[in-house]
């Protein structure tokens, strides 16, 4: 009996030890609303990582995936706690558009990222364009992919006049998704729009748009229409970015447009064919976009969050976005092992076109719907 | 005393009346308030345009409608493949039911699982599992190449492949309302037939065609309408053009924008729908009547 009281008690003394130790780290508020790729790779590859390397810090991450508007609420809460001067109660939010909410930026909710405070952010790509709230770590672009058995090296298309060329000569061995279905067909579409329009996306503005360059749409459709017989099953255009790695999975076609994560964890799983290979357009990529983390000017650990934004883009890092998401690195490539860099050369481009989306999307999707899907002609 | 009872019964049948008005009450009210207000209302919005900031009257939405050859091309194809799907519905379940109402034993009882097996599955399960089985490199395609057929199409992403799908998912109501009709059907009425000599065809033609026109025409009706409206299947396995109603009415409102022209397709399809429902109930109540004077 004294003995097992003894035991409780020292049980009990060696609990209080642990946790005032564990007092002694400082917590980094984490918020994240991503898919559960990004929170499984903070959970097991990120925060153990930081934490072994920063022994002050504890990172507590929340995920708010999926409740209510995300993060986009506890931004709204730390911006409340701004105005009255409470502790917010995070200090890194994984991912976030700072710019969603004007309120925010005018109230100077998000710190300025300076190689001062982030050394790392000096790494950072140049095509990411990040304001100087942002703190892109990690992306993903739509690439081609094709299947090296059937697909010679010496003909893998290096421009889009080149792919157009290549789908008309090997009709039904070529597909992409409905432009509303998926980003992959989406990607397809836009780039046939910038191809016409002089290839140079900075001439779309998020708003209403130019009527000038929508005028110019019908040479996008011409082009596209002019492969329509040789898509899959003479035009057969799959409802989603999954439908299509299946065709191109079990072999009907041997050439898509497809997310760079979902390729390369489709390859990483075994599901795509050994000889899968990814390239990018060298005249003018597909477009993709970067995941921004961001740190509140409140933040009660400010030093420590300053400190995880530092270590994200690490090379350390930065390589698991590659090999564990799929993604693209926010930093240069260069960064990165060689042998990763030699992976994915054919991958690497230092542009990442953005399509504006909003109205711009309407009049795109439904170009798309009745001019090249379909061979009916409205003005007819 | 007489008068007490006299009282009494019809207090009785008041409060039965009343119960009976508060049982209909609210799928009355919830048909009133969610289905009819909000489909006149649509109708009346299709049916008017702001003329200098004043409602007008005006067809013109509809004239814009019957004026495109898109939207004109996705009503036919919609009545193309709800024809085609029903006919294909009534060739296939009409002998099945034929079979399960005429004959017992374990068979029979196992078709009648498999053919109601297809209603415990959702339509999206559906989907995938028909991509994978019908698509290019798919089951039905190995299993072909393996007995040396090649040159396989699949109908994948074309119009067959709804009409596949559609058929797949009908199959089990159609063979229960089916098979209940023909239950009907009494052995006596047969076998009487029998003994004066009629054969097989003619008793199917003189007495259980006749006597099993009311099934079908409910049948029809209410496959028509889940048809006519489907979207799961003509999204997923459907072309991308031509569009059945309800996956064009959705692209309208979500990706084009363009909720006004979305309500005018809905109108249309609704008033379509409508009429088919017409005829059901026309059917039902007739059957009432005709119960009734027996």
């Amino acid at each position: 009996m004294k003995t097992r009281v003894l035991v409780f008690v020292l049980l009990a003394l060696l609990a209080g030890v642990l946790s005032v130790s564990a007092q002694a780290r400082t917590p980094i508020y984490v918020y994240t609303d991503s898919d559960t790729n990004i929170s499984d790779w903070w959970t097991n590859t990120i925060i153990p990582a930081f934490e072994a390397e920063y022994p002050q810090y504890e990172v507590i991450l929340t995920i708010v995936r999926g409740v209510g508007s995300g993060n986009a609420d506890i931004a709204a809460r730390a911006l409340a706690a701004l105005e009255t001067g409470d502790d917010p109660q995070v200090d890194y939010f994984e991912q976030i558009n700072v710019e969603s909410v004007p309120a925010w930026l005018e109230n100077d909710l998000f710190v300025e990222i300076t190689p001062e405070n982030v050394p790392n952010i000096a790494n950072v790509l140049e095509a990411t364009n990040r304001i100087p709230q942002e703190i892109p770590y990690r992306g993903s672009q739509v690439l081609l992919a094709y299947n090296s058995e059937f697909v010679a090296e010496d003909e893998v298309p290096t421009t889009y006049a080149e792919l157009i060329e290549w789908i008309k000569a090997h009709p039904g061995q070529f597909v992409y998704n409905r432009p509303d279905r998926g980003g992959s067909g989406a990607a397809m579409v836009t780039r046939a729009i910038f191809e016409v329009t002089g290839r140079d996306p900075s001439k779309f503005v998020p708003g209403t748009p130019d009527p000038e360059l929508v005028a110019q749409f019908p040479k996008a459709w011409e082009l596209l229409g002019s492969i329509h017989e040789s898509i899959y099953e003479k035009g057969a255009y799959p409802a989603g970015n999954t439908p299509v790695l299946e065709l191109f999975a079990n072999g009907s076609v041997n050439m898509i447009t497809a997310w760079s994560d979902q390729a390369l964890q489709a390859i990483n799983r075994g599901l795509l064919p050994e000889s899968t290979r990814l390239t990018q357009l060298q005249d003018l990529p597909f477009t993709g976009g970067y995941a921004n983390s961001a740190i509140p000017t409140n933040a009660a650990n400010l030093e420590g969050a300053l400190a995880l934004a530092n270590f994200v883009l690490t090379p350390e890092i930065q390589r698991t976005v590659v090999e564990e998401i799929g993604g693209f690195p926010g930093v240069n490539w260069e960064l990165l092992p060689a042998e990763l860099q030699e992976q994915f050369t054919s991958v690497i481009t230092d542009t990442v076109p953005v399509w504006p989306g909003g109205e711009y999307s309407a009049i795109m999707v439904e170009g798309w719907y009745n001019n090249v899907a379909t061979n009916i002609d409205r003005n007819s | 005393m007489t008068t007490l009872a006299r009282t009494s019964t019809r207090q009785r049948q008041w409060r039965g009346a009343i119960l009976a008005y508060l049982l209909v009450a609210p799928p009355l009210l919830l048909m009133v308030l969610l289905i009819f207000i909000p489909a006149t209302q649509s109708i009346a919005r299709t049916l008017t345009i702001s003329v200098d900031g004043q409602p007008g009257f005006s067809f013109s939405r509809y004239a814009a409608f019957f004026s495109d050859p898109i939207s004109v091309n996705n009503l036919l194809f919609t009545f193309q493949v709800t024809l085609l799907t029903l006919a294909v519905i009534f060739i296939v379940c009409f002998p099945l039911s034929l079979y399960l109402r005429f004959s017992t034993g374990r068979i029979a009882s196992a078709v009648q699982i498999l053919a109601l097996f297809p209603l415990f599955v959702p339509g999206i399960i559906l989907c995938y599992a028909l991509i994978r089985f019908l698509g290019t490199r798919g089951t039905l395609d190995t299993l072909l190449s393996l007995v040396g057929i090649t040159g396989y199409r699949t109908p994948y992403l074309k119009p067959e492949a709804i009409v596949i799908g559609l058929v797949w998912e009908s199959i089990p109501f159609t063979v229960l309302v089916l098979t209940a009709g023909l239950r009907q059907v009494s052995d006596t009425l047969i076998e009487s037939a029998r003994d004066v000599g009629a054969g097989d065809w003619t008793i199917f033609r003189r007495i259980i065609l006749p006597l099993i026109v009311r099934p079908a025409l409910i049948v029809f009706s209410l496959n028509f309408l889940g048809i006519f409206g489907s979207y799961t299947i003509p999204y997923l396995l459907g072309p991308a053009a031509p569009q059945m109603m309800g996956v064009f009415m959705q692209q309208t409102f979500g990706q084009y924008r363009r909720p006004d022209d979305a309500e005018t397709q809905a109108v249309i399809t609704f008033l379509i729908c409508a009429f088919v429902g017409f005829l059901y109930v026309r059917t039902v109540a007739s059957q009432r009547l005709t119960r009734e004077e027996e």
